[in-house]
Protein backbone atom coordinates (compact mmCIF):
# COMPACT_ATOMS: atom_id res chain seq x y z
CA UNK A 1 0.00 0.00 0.00
CA UNK A 2 1.42 3.11 -0.72
CA UNK A 3 1.88 5.83 1.65
CA UNK A 4 -0.81 8.13 2.03
CA UNK A 5 1.41 11.44 1.52
CA UNK A 6 1.86 10.28 -2.14
CA UNK A 7 -1.67 11.46 -3.29
CA UNK A 8 -2.73 15.30 -2.70
CA UNK A 9 -6.19 16.50 -2.27
CA UNK A 10 -5.81 17.31 -6.30
CA UNK A 11 -4.99 13.93 -7.04
CA UNK A 12 -7.94 12.99 -4.55
CA UNK A 13 -10.25 14.99 -6.36
CA UNK A 14 -9.26 13.99 -9.73
CA UNK A 15 -9.41 10.54 -9.13
CA UNK A 16 -12.91 10.45 -7.11
CA UNK A 17 -13.93 12.47 -10.50
CA UNK A 18 -13.36 10.75 -12.99
CA UNK A 19 -14.26 7.57 -11.23
CA UNK A 20 -17.69 8.57 -11.11
CA UNK A 21 -18.08 10.16 -14.44
CA UNK A 22 -16.76 6.52 -15.65
CA UNK A 23 -19.06 4.50 -13.87
CA UNK A 24 -22.09 7.58 -14.94
CA UNK A 25 -21.13 6.85 -18.65
CA UNK A 26 -21.11 2.95 -18.18
CA UNK A 27 -24.69 2.88 -16.54
CA UNK A 28 -26.18 5.80 -18.82
CA UNK A 29 -24.76 3.42 -21.64
CA UNK A 30 -26.59 0.27 -20.37
CA UNK A 31 -29.74 1.97 -19.54
CA UNK A 32 -30.25 3.25 -22.58
CA UNK A 33 -29.08 -0.14 -24.24
CA UNK A 34 -31.45 -1.91 -22.28
CA UNK A 35 -34.65 0.67 -22.51
CA UNK A 36 -36.38 -1.65 -24.92
CA UNK A 37 -35.71 -4.85 -24.20
CA UNK A 38 -36.34 -3.87 -20.52
CA UNK A 39 -40.05 -2.09 -22.00
CA UNK A 40 -40.74 -5.37 -24.10
CA UNK A 41 -40.16 -7.65 -20.78
CA UNK A 42 -41.80 -5.63 -18.80
CA UNK A 43 -45.58 -5.41 -21.17
CA UNK A 44 -44.81 -9.40 -22.00
CA UNK A 45 -45.18 -10.44 -17.99
CA UNK A 46 -48.64 -7.90 -17.96
CA UNK A 47 -49.68 -10.33 -21.03
CA UNK A 48 -49.04 -13.40 -19.11
CA UNK A 49 -50.32 -12.21 -15.82
CA UNK A 50 -53.63 -11.43 -17.63
CA UNK A 51 -53.70 -15.03 -19.40
CA UNK A 52 -52.71 -16.58 -15.85
CA UNK A 53 -55.80 -14.78 -14.53
CA UNK A 54 -57.64 -16.82 -17.08
CA UNK A 55 -56.37 -19.80 -16.59
CA UNK A 56 -55.01 -19.98 -20.69
CA UNK A 57 -51.80 -20.12 -19.55
CA UNK A 58 -50.41 -21.86 -17.07
CA UNK A 59 -47.09 -20.00 -15.01
CA UNK A 60 -45.90 -22.97 -13.58
CA UNK A 61 -45.01 -25.09 -16.75
CA UNK A 62 -45.09 -22.11 -18.85
CA UNK A 63 -47.50 -23.87 -21.39
CA UNK A 64 -50.99 -22.94 -22.57
CA UNK A 65 -53.94 -24.68 -21.73
CA UNK A 66 -57.48 -25.35 -22.54
CA UNK A 67 -60.76 -25.75 -20.47
CA UNK A 68 -61.85 -29.78 -20.84
CA UNK A 69 -64.24 -29.78 -18.46
CA UNK A 70 -65.44 -27.74 -15.59
CA UNK A 71 -62.57 -26.65 -13.37
CA UNK A 72 -59.98 -29.04 -15.43
CA UNK A 73 -57.73 -28.08 -17.81
CA UNK A 74 -55.42 -29.87 -20.17
CA UNK A 75 -51.93 -28.92 -21.64
CA UNK A 76 -52.04 -27.17 -24.98
CA UNK A 77 -50.11 -25.81 -27.68
CA UNK A 78 -50.14 -23.39 -30.39
CA UNK A 79 -51.50 -23.78 -33.40
CA UNK A 80 -52.09 -20.36 -35.54
CA UNK A 81 -54.12 -17.18 -35.71
CA UNK A 82 -54.43 -17.19 -32.11
CA UNK A 83 -55.75 -20.79 -31.80
CA UNK A 84 -54.36 -23.38 -29.26
CA UNK A 85 -55.22 -27.18 -29.11
CA UNK A 86 -54.85 -30.05 -27.01
CA UNK A 87 -51.17 -31.15 -26.43
CA UNK A 88 -49.96 -34.75 -24.42
CA UNK A 89 -46.12 -32.98 -24.23
CA UNK A 90 -45.38 -29.78 -22.37
CA UNK A 91 -44.44 -27.10 -25.16
CA UNK A 92 -43.47 -24.02 -23.80
CA UNK A 93 -45.23 -21.21 -24.79
CA UNK A 94 -42.72 -18.34 -26.75
CA UNK A 95 -43.16 -14.88 -26.05
CA UNK A 96 -44.93 -14.49 -29.76
CA UNK A 97 -47.29 -16.97 -29.23
CA UNK A 98 -48.46 -15.40 -25.56
CA UNK A 99 -49.15 -11.65 -27.27
CA UNK A 100 -50.40 -13.71 -30.49
CA UNK A 101 -52.74 -15.42 -28.24
CA UNK A 102 -53.77 -12.39 -25.94
CA UNK A 103 -54.31 -10.38 -29.03
CA UNK A 104 -56.89 -12.86 -30.25
CA UNK A 105 -58.56 -13.59 -27.05
CA UNK A 106 -58.26 -10.53 -24.68
CA UNK A 107 -60.95 -7.40 -25.94
CA UNK A 108 -60.39 -4.46 -23.97
CA UNK A 109 -64.25 -2.59 -23.06
CA UNK A 110 -65.65 0.14 -21.12
CA UNK A 111 -68.13 -0.50 -18.20
CA UNK A 112 -69.86 2.56 -16.89
CA UNK A 113 -71.69 2.66 -13.59
CA UNK A 114 -74.88 1.63 -14.89
CA UNK A 115 -73.59 -1.67 -16.22
CA UNK A 116 -73.90 -0.42 -19.72
CA UNK A 117 -70.44 -1.78 -22.26
CA UNK A 118 -68.89 0.53 -24.47
CA UNK A 119 -66.52 -0.45 -27.21
CA UNK A 120 -63.39 2.08 -27.14
CA UNK A 121 -64.29 3.33 -31.00
CA UNK A 122 -67.40 4.27 -29.36
CA UNK A 123 -66.49 6.57 -26.95
CA UNK A 124 -63.42 7.89 -28.98
CA UNK A 125 -60.84 6.83 -26.34
CA UNK A 126 -57.51 6.01 -27.13
CA UNK A 127 -56.91 2.91 -25.27
CA UNK A 128 -52.76 3.07 -24.72
CA UNK A 129 -53.54 6.86 -22.85
CA UNK A 130 -56.67 5.33 -21.08
CA UNK A 131 -55.10 2.85 -19.65
CA UNK A 132 -51.83 5.03 -18.87
CA UNK A 133 -53.53 7.70 -17.33
CA UNK A 134 -55.10 5.89 -15.09
CA UNK A 135 -52.74 2.85 -13.93
CA UNK A 136 -52.05 4.68 -10.76
CA UNK A 137 -55.05 5.66 -9.22
CA UNK A 138 -57.35 2.53 -11.06
CA UNK A 139 -60.04 2.08 -13.57
CA UNK A 140 -62.92 1.08 -10.66
CA UNK A 141 -64.02 4.65 -9.67
CA UNK A 142 -64.25 6.53 -13.40
CA UNK A 143 -67.23 7.08 -14.68
CA UNK A 144 -65.77 5.10 -17.67
CA UNK A 145 -64.15 1.77 -15.99
CA UNK A 146 -62.16 -0.62 -18.04
CA UNK A 147 -62.85 -4.50 -18.43
CA UNK A 148 -61.70 -7.12 -20.47
CA UNK A 149 -63.95 -10.04 -22.59
CA UNK A 150 -62.54 -13.41 -23.22
CA UNK A 151 -62.84 -14.41 -26.02
CA UNK A 152 -63.47 -18.71 -27.26
CA UNK A 153 -60.34 -20.83 -28.47
CA UNK A 154 -60.90 -19.69 -32.11
CA UNK A 155 -61.46 -23.20 -33.38
CA UNK A 156 -63.30 -21.94 -36.94
CA UNK A 157 -66.85 -22.22 -35.28
CA UNK A 158 -68.37 -18.74 -35.49
CA UNK A 159 -68.86 -18.35 -31.50
CA UNK A 160 -68.10 -14.97 -30.38
CA UNK A 161 -69.60 -14.78 -26.84
CA UNK A 162 -67.04 -14.28 -24.44
CA UNK A 163 -66.29 -17.13 -21.99
CA UNK A 164 -65.33 -14.42 -19.19
CA UNK A 165 -64.84 -11.16 -18.55
CA UNK A 166 -61.19 -9.51 -16.72
CA UNK A 167 -61.58 -7.21 -13.94
CA UNK A 168 -58.24 -4.71 -13.21
CA UNK A 169 -57.57 -5.09 -9.64
CA UNK A 170 -55.89 -2.05 -8.10
CA UNK A 171 -55.03 -1.74 -4.27
CA UNK A 172 -52.32 -1.14 -1.34
CA UNK A 173 -50.30 -4.24 -0.34
CA UNK A 174 -48.00 -3.89 2.92
CA UNK A 175 -45.26 -1.56 1.19
CA UNK A 176 -46.74 -0.48 -2.14
CA UNK A 177 -49.46 -0.38 -4.66
CA UNK A 178 -50.69 -3.91 -6.08
CA UNK A 179 -51.92 -4.27 -9.35
CA UNK A 180 -53.71 -7.27 -10.86
CA UNK A 181 -56.50 -9.39 -12.86
CA UNK A 182 -59.44 -11.20 -11.85
CA UNK A 183 -61.19 -13.22 -14.32
CA UNK A 184 -64.88 -14.09 -13.72
CA UNK A 185 -67.16 -16.27 -16.01
CA UNK A 186 -69.90 -15.23 -17.54
CA UNK A 187 -72.67 -15.64 -14.77
CA UNK A 188 -70.74 -12.53 -12.99
CA UNK A 189 -70.51 -14.42 -10.03
CA UNK A 190 -67.65 -17.44 -10.58
CA UNK A 191 -63.93 -16.51 -10.28
CA UNK A 192 -62.01 -18.16 -12.97
CA UNK A 193 -58.80 -16.95 -11.58
CA UNK A 194 -56.30 -14.22 -10.18
CA UNK A 195 -53.01 -12.70 -10.87
CA UNK A 196 -51.03 -9.90 -9.58
CA UNK A 197 -48.81 -8.62 -12.22
CA UNK A 198 -46.79 -5.83 -10.26
CA UNK A 199 -46.35 -6.13 -6.24
CA UNK A 200 -43.56 -5.22 -4.03
CA UNK A 201 -44.53 -7.12 -1.23
CA UNK A 202 -41.91 -8.94 0.92
CA UNK A 203 -40.65 -11.97 -1.30
CA UNK A 204 -41.26 -15.36 0.40
CA UNK A 205 -44.34 -14.01 2.49
CA UNK A 206 -46.40 -11.98 0.77
CA UNK A 207 -45.04 -11.87 -1.90
CA UNK A 208 -46.58 -15.07 -2.40
CA UNK A 209 -49.73 -13.59 -3.70
CA UNK A 210 -47.79 -13.83 -7.26
CA UNK A 211 -47.25 -17.36 -6.30
CA UNK A 212 -49.48 -19.60 -9.04
CA UNK A 213 -49.61 -22.40 -6.00
CA UNK A 214 -51.71 -19.39 -3.82
CA UNK A 215 -53.82 -17.95 -7.03
CA UNK A 216 -55.11 -21.50 -7.40
CA UNK A 217 -57.35 -21.18 -4.54
CA UNK A 218 -59.43 -18.27 -6.57
CA UNK A 219 -60.48 -20.64 -8.73
CA UNK A 220 -64.30 -21.43 -8.60
CA UNK A 221 -65.13 -19.31 -5.52
CA UNK A 222 -67.78 -16.37 -5.67
CA UNK A 223 -67.63 -12.62 -5.44
CA UNK A 224 -70.39 -12.04 -3.49
CA UNK A 225 -71.52 -13.88 -0.82
CA UNK A 226 -74.78 -15.14 -1.70
CA UNK A 227 -78.06 -15.27 0.44
CA UNK A 228 -79.18 -18.82 0.60
CA UNK A 229 -82.34 -17.86 0.62
CA UNK A 230 -82.48 -15.47 -2.34
CA UNK A 231 -79.11 -16.58 -3.90
CA UNK A 232 -80.17 -14.71 -7.33
CA UNK A 233 -79.92 -11.61 -5.22
CA UNK A 234 -76.73 -9.67 -6.07
CA UNK A 235 -78.37 -6.36 -5.12
CA UNK A 236 -77.83 -6.89 -1.70
CA UNK A 237 -75.24 -9.52 -1.14
CA UNK A 238 -72.08 -8.25 -0.29
CA UNK A 239 -68.55 -8.39 -2.25
CA UNK A 240 -67.15 -11.73 -0.45
CA UNK A 241 -63.83 -12.05 -1.63
CA UNK A 242 -62.04 -12.09 1.73
CA UNK A 243 -58.24 -13.69 2.92
CA UNK A 244 -58.89 -14.95 5.68
CA UNK A 245 -56.38 -15.57 8.43
CA UNK A 246 -55.51 -18.94 8.82
CA UNK A 247 -57.50 -21.94 6.61
CA UNK A 248 -61.32 -21.10 5.31
CA UNK A 249 -62.46 -24.43 7.05
CA UNK A 250 -61.05 -23.48 9.92
CA UNK A 251 -62.30 -19.99 10.65
CA UNK A 252 -65.51 -19.70 8.51
CA UNK A 253 -66.86 -23.77 9.05
CA UNK A 254 -69.79 -23.69 6.77
CA UNK A 255 -71.12 -20.22 6.95
CA UNK A 256 -71.99 -18.89 3.56
CA UNK A 257 -68.63 -16.66 3.93
CA UNK A 258 -66.63 -19.45 2.82
CA UNK A 259 -67.07 -19.87 -0.76
CA UNK A 260 -65.70 -16.54 -1.18
CA UNK A 261 -63.24 -16.45 1.01
CA UNK A 262 -59.43 -17.81 0.60
CA UNK A 263 -56.64 -19.51 2.94
CA UNK A 264 -54.23 -16.64 4.20
CA UNK A 265 -50.60 -17.07 3.74
CA UNK A 266 -48.37 -17.83 6.42
CA UNK A 267 -46.77 -14.43 7.70
CA UNK A 268 -48.17 -12.18 5.37
CA UNK A 269 -51.72 -11.38 7.20
CA UNK A 270 -51.24 -7.35 6.39
CA UNK A 271 -51.15 -8.43 2.82
CA UNK A 272 -53.70 -10.19 2.85
CA UNK A 273 -55.81 -7.50 4.52
CA UNK A 274 -54.61 -5.26 1.77
CA UNK A 275 -55.57 -7.80 -1.05
CA UNK A 276 -58.75 -8.44 0.54
CA UNK A 277 -59.66 -4.51 0.21
CA UNK A 278 -58.37 -4.27 -3.15
CA UNK A 279 -60.95 -6.81 -4.19
CA UNK A 280 -63.67 -4.79 -2.40
CA UNK A 281 -62.78 -1.58 -3.97
CA UNK A 282 -62.32 -2.83 -7.47
CA UNK A 283 -64.98 -5.02 -7.49
CA UNK A 284 -67.83 -2.68 -6.27
CA UNK A 285 -68.05 -0.26 -8.57
CA UNK A 286 -68.51 -3.16 -10.97
CA UNK A 287 -71.87 -4.63 -9.12
CA UNK A 288 -74.54 -3.23 -12.06
CA UNK A 289 -72.51 -4.78 -14.75
CA UNK A 290 -72.38 -8.19 -12.52
CA UNK A 291 -76.29 -8.10 -12.11
CA UNK A 292 -76.81 -7.65 -15.71
CA UNK A 293 -74.28 -10.57 -16.53
CA UNK A 294 -75.98 -12.77 -14.41
CA UNK A 295 -79.60 -11.91 -15.13
CA UNK A 296 -79.07 -12.17 -18.96
CA UNK A 297 -77.01 -15.90 -17.94
CA UNK A 298 -80.17 -16.58 -15.90
CA UNK A 299 -82.63 -15.53 -18.55
CA UNK A 300 -80.39 -17.78 -21.11
CA UNK A 301 -80.24 -20.84 -19.06
CA UNK A 302 -84.24 -20.52 -18.65
CA UNK A 303 -85.32 -20.28 -22.13
CA UNK B 1 -2.32 -15.77 4.59
CA UNK B 2 0.25 -18.72 4.05
CA UNK B 3 2.47 -17.44 1.15
CA UNK B 4 3.31 -20.55 0.00
CA UNK B 5 -0.51 -21.78 -0.72
CA UNK B 6 -1.58 -21.15 -4.06
CA UNK B 7 -3.65 -18.76 -5.87
CA UNK B 8 -6.89 -21.09 -5.85
CA UNK B 9 -6.71 -21.51 -2.35
CA UNK B 10 -7.82 -17.97 -2.09
CA UNK B 11 -11.39 -19.26 -3.92
CA UNK B 12 -11.39 -22.42 -1.95
CA UNK B 13 -10.68 -20.77 1.38
CA UNK B 14 -13.60 -18.86 0.77
CA UNK B 15 -16.44 -21.75 -0.04
CA UNK B 16 -16.17 -23.17 3.44
CA UNK B 17 -13.31 -22.81 6.23
CA UNK B 18 -13.98 -19.05 5.88
CA UNK B 19 -17.38 -18.84 4.32
CA UNK B 20 -19.03 -15.42 4.94
CA UNK B 21 -22.00 -16.45 6.46
CA UNK B 22 -21.02 -19.40 8.66
CA UNK B 23 -18.01 -18.17 9.86
CA UNK B 24 -17.35 -14.27 9.40
CA UNK B 25 -21.39 -14.08 9.77
CA UNK B 26 -21.69 -11.32 7.43
CA UNK B 27 -24.74 -11.13 4.97
CA UNK B 28 -27.35 -12.24 7.02
CA UNK B 29 -30.43 -10.07 6.05
CA UNK B 30 -30.85 -11.51 2.91
CA UNK B 31 -29.91 -14.83 3.81
CA UNK B 32 -32.92 -14.58 6.07
CA UNK B 33 -35.29 -13.01 3.35
CA UNK B 34 -34.80 -14.91 0.30
CA UNK B 35 -34.78 -18.18 1.51
CA UNK B 36 -38.14 -19.71 1.66
CA UNK B 37 -37.54 -21.54 -1.84
CA UNK B 38 -34.70 -22.74 -3.52
CA UNK B 39 -35.08 -20.75 -7.12
CA UNK B 40 -34.85 -17.18 -5.15
CA UNK B 41 -32.40 -18.34 -3.39
CA UNK B 42 -30.16 -19.28 -6.33
CA UNK B 43 -30.93 -16.14 -8.23
CA UNK B 44 -29.89 -14.18 -5.54
CA UNK B 45 -26.95 -16.33 -4.15
CA UNK B 46 -25.42 -15.79 -7.94
CA UNK B 47 -26.36 -11.88 -8.63
CA UNK B 48 -24.32 -11.31 -5.29
CA UNK B 49 -21.50 -13.66 -6.98
CA UNK B 50 -21.02 -11.58 -9.98
CA UNK B 51 -21.34 -8.45 -8.18
CA UNK B 52 -18.49 -9.60 -5.76
CA UNK B 53 -15.94 -11.21 -8.23
CA UNK B 54 -16.23 -7.84 -10.60
CA UNK B 55 -16.17 -5.53 -7.77
CA UNK B 56 -13.30 -7.18 -6.30
CA UNK B 57 -11.52 -7.47 -9.40
CA UNK B 58 -11.80 -3.79 -10.26
CA UNK B 59 -11.01 -2.54 -6.23
CA UNK B 60 -8.06 -4.41 -6.86
CA UNK B 61 -6.93 -3.17 -10.12
CA UNK B 62 -7.14 0.23 -9.05
CA UNK B 63 -5.56 -0.45 -5.99
CA UNK B 64 -2.09 1.77 -6.30
CA UNK B 65 -4.26 5.11 -8.00
CA UNK B 66 -6.92 4.61 -5.20
CA UNK B 67 -5.91 7.18 -2.32
CA UNK B 68 -6.60 6.26 0.70
CA UNK B 69 -8.82 8.77 2.43
CA UNK B 70 -11.25 7.86 -0.35
CA UNK B 71 -10.96 4.16 -1.08
CA UNK B 72 -14.23 2.91 1.29
CA UNK B 73 -16.36 5.54 -1.51
CA UNK B 74 -14.24 3.56 -4.13
CA UNK B 75 -15.22 0.18 -3.54
CA UNK B 76 -18.92 1.38 -2.79
CA UNK B 77 -18.65 2.98 -6.16
CA UNK B 78 -17.78 -0.31 -7.78
CA UNK B 79 -19.83 -2.57 -6.05
CA UNK B 80 -23.11 -0.81 -6.88
CA UNK B 81 -21.99 -0.11 -10.28
CA UNK B 82 -22.31 -3.89 -10.51
CA UNK B 83 -25.39 -4.26 -8.00
CA UNK B 84 -27.32 -2.08 -10.86
CA UNK B 85 -25.51 -3.88 -13.92
CA UNK B 86 -26.78 -7.16 -12.57
CA UNK B 87 -30.84 -5.33 -11.69
CA UNK B 88 -30.75 -4.02 -14.93
CA UNK B 89 -30.40 -6.77 -16.93
CA UNK B 90 -32.28 -9.14 -14.87
CA UNK B 91 -35.23 -6.47 -15.48
CA UNK B 92 -34.46 -6.61 -19.20
CA UNK B 93 -34.14 -10.68 -19.70
CA UNK B 94 -35.08 -12.49 -16.66
CA UNK B 95 -38.22 -10.80 -15.47
CA UNK B 96 -39.64 -13.00 -13.21
CA UNK B 97 -36.71 -13.49 -11.30
CA UNK B 98 -36.35 -9.81 -10.75
CA UNK B 99 -39.77 -9.96 -10.20
CA UNK B 100 -39.19 -12.62 -7.24
CA UNK B 101 -36.51 -11.03 -5.87
CA UNK B 102 -37.34 -7.36 -6.35
CA UNK B 103 -36.01 -5.43 -3.47
CA UNK B 104 -32.97 -7.64 -2.74
CA UNK B 105 -31.27 -7.39 -5.62
CA UNK B 106 -30.74 -3.25 -5.35
CA UNK B 107 -29.93 -4.27 -1.77
CA UNK B 108 -26.74 -6.28 -2.62
CA UNK B 109 -25.59 -2.65 -2.49
CA UNK B 110 -25.30 -2.44 1.28
CA UNK B 111 -24.78 -6.63 1.88
CA UNK B 112 -21.92 -6.45 4.37
CA UNK B 113 -19.88 -9.45 2.25
CA UNK B 114 -19.45 -6.58 -0.48
CA UNK B 115 -17.53 -3.99 2.26
CA UNK B 116 -15.91 -7.15 3.60
CA UNK B 117 -14.18 -8.50 1.22
CA UNK B 118 -13.03 -5.80 -0.76
CA UNK B 119 -11.32 -3.95 1.73
CA UNK B 120 -10.05 -6.79 3.86
CA UNK B 121 -8.86 -8.77 0.71
CA UNK B 122 -9.10 -6.92 -2.41
CA UNK B 123 -7.73 -4.04 -1.59
CA UNK B 124 -4.78 -5.45 -0.94
CA UNK B 125 -3.98 -8.57 -3.23
CA UNK B 126 -3.47 -8.39 -6.81
CA UNK B 127 -6.28 -8.57 -9.37
CA UNK B 128 -6.63 -12.93 -10.06
CA UNK B 129 -6.79 -13.73 -6.25
CA UNK B 130 -9.03 -10.82 -5.42
CA UNK B 131 -11.54 -12.21 -8.33
CA UNK B 132 -11.53 -15.85 -7.41
CA UNK B 133 -11.91 -14.50 -3.71
CA UNK B 134 -14.80 -12.49 -4.36
CA UNK B 135 -16.01 -15.53 -6.76
CA UNK B 136 -15.16 -18.28 -3.67
CA UNK B 137 -16.97 -15.58 -1.55
CA UNK B 138 -19.78 -15.60 -3.67
CA UNK B 139 -20.55 -18.81 -3.83
CA UNK B 140 -19.92 -19.85 -0.66
CA UNK B 141 -22.56 -17.78 -0.09
CA UNK B 142 -25.22 -19.31 -2.38
CA UNK B 143 -23.81 -22.76 -0.86
CA UNK B 144 -25.58 -21.52 2.53
CA UNK B 145 -28.55 -19.53 0.99
CA UNK B 146 -29.59 -22.73 -0.54
CA UNK B 147 -28.83 -25.34 1.71
CA UNK B 148 -31.12 -22.81 3.96
CA UNK B 149 -33.65 -22.86 1.26
CA UNK B 150 -33.76 -26.75 0.81
CA UNK B 151 -34.49 -27.56 4.32
CA UNK B 152 -37.48 -24.54 4.05
CA UNK B 153 -39.24 -25.37 1.09
CA UNK B 154 -38.64 -29.56 1.70
CA UNK B 155 -40.34 -29.26 5.53
CA UNK B 156 -42.45 -26.10 5.12
CA UNK B 157 -44.04 -26.91 1.67
CA UNK B 158 -43.37 -30.37 1.21
CA UNK B 159 -41.54 -29.89 -2.48
CA UNK B 160 -38.00 -29.22 -3.64
CA UNK B 161 -37.74 -26.91 -6.46
CA UNK B 162 -41.66 -26.78 -6.96
CA UNK B 163 -41.95 -30.47 -6.90
CA UNK B 164 -43.77 -32.44 -4.45
CA UNK B 165 -41.30 -34.34 -2.98
CA UNK B 166 -43.90 -35.26 0.53
CA UNK B 167 -46.22 -37.38 -1.16
CA UNK B 168 -49.75 -35.94 -1.11
CA UNK B 169 -51.59 -39.30 0.35
CA UNK B 170 -49.86 -38.17 3.41
CA UNK B 171 -51.62 -35.64 4.11
CA UNK B 172 -54.18 -35.27 6.79
CA UNK B 173 -57.76 -34.47 5.73
CA UNK B 174 -60.68 -34.04 7.25
CA UNK B 175 -61.58 -37.58 6.90
CA UNK B 176 -57.83 -38.63 8.13
CA UNK B 177 -57.01 -35.33 10.51
CA UNK B 178 -54.22 -36.77 12.39
CA UNK B 179 -51.79 -37.30 8.82
CA UNK B 180 -48.93 -35.21 7.94
CA UNK B 181 -49.33 -31.58 8.11
CA UNK B 182 -46.57 -29.22 6.72
CA UNK B 183 -44.38 -26.94 8.66
CA UNK B 184 -45.70 -23.62 9.14
CA UNK B 185 -43.32 -22.29 10.95
CA UNK B 186 -40.72 -23.32 8.46
CA UNK B 187 -42.15 -20.80 5.96
CA UNK B 188 -42.07 -18.00 8.39
CA UNK B 189 -38.47 -15.82 8.61
CA UNK B 190 -37.77 -16.98 11.63
CA UNK B 191 -37.34 -20.55 10.55
CA UNK B 192 -34.24 -19.33 8.90
CA UNK B 193 -32.54 -17.67 12.29
CA UNK B 194 -33.27 -21.01 13.58
CA UNK B 195 -31.50 -22.98 10.54
CA UNK B 196 -28.76 -20.36 10.19
CA UNK B 197 -28.40 -20.51 14.17
CA UNK B 198 -27.78 -24.57 13.66
CA UNK B 199 -26.10 -24.12 10.54
CA UNK B 200 -23.27 -21.76 12.51
CA UNK B 201 -23.16 -23.91 15.59
CA UNK B 202 -22.41 -27.14 13.82
CA UNK B 203 -19.65 -25.34 11.68
CA UNK B 204 -17.93 -23.64 14.85
CA UNK B 205 -17.96 -26.94 16.42
CA UNK B 206 -16.22 -28.64 13.19
CA UNK B 207 -13.58 -26.21 13.26
CA UNK B 208 -12.81 -26.06 16.89
CA UNK B 209 -12.48 -30.01 16.82
CA UNK B 210 -10.11 -29.63 13.64
CA UNK B 211 -7.63 -27.42 15.70
CA UNK B 212 -7.64 -29.59 18.32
Amino acid sequence: MPEQSEFSDRKTIFFITVLSAACALVLAILASCLAQPKKEAKELDQTKEILVATQIYNKLTGTFQIEESPHRWQMAKYSKNGQLVASDVAVKATPEEILAVARARIKPFLVDSEGNSFSFQEKRINFDHYLLDNKKTGYADLPLKLAYEILPNPDGKAASKPVGYIIPINGMGLWDRIYGYMAIAPNGVDVIGISWYDQKETPGLGGNIAEPIWQKLFVGKKIFVLDPHAPGDLVRAPIGITIVKGKVKDVLGDSPRAVAAVDGMAGATLTGNGVTKAYHSSLDPYRPFFIRLHSQEGSSHGS
Amino acid sequence: MDHKESTLSYFTNQLFSQNQILVAILGICSALGVTSRIPPAIAMGLSVTFVTSFSCFFVSMFRRQTPDSVRMITQLAFISLFTIVIDQVLQAYYFSISKVLSVYVGLIITNCILMGRTEGMAKNVSPLPAFLDGLGAGLGYTFVLVSVAAIREFFGFGQLLGYQIIPTAWYGTAANPHGYQNFTLMVSPPASFFILGTMIFLMKTLQSRKKR
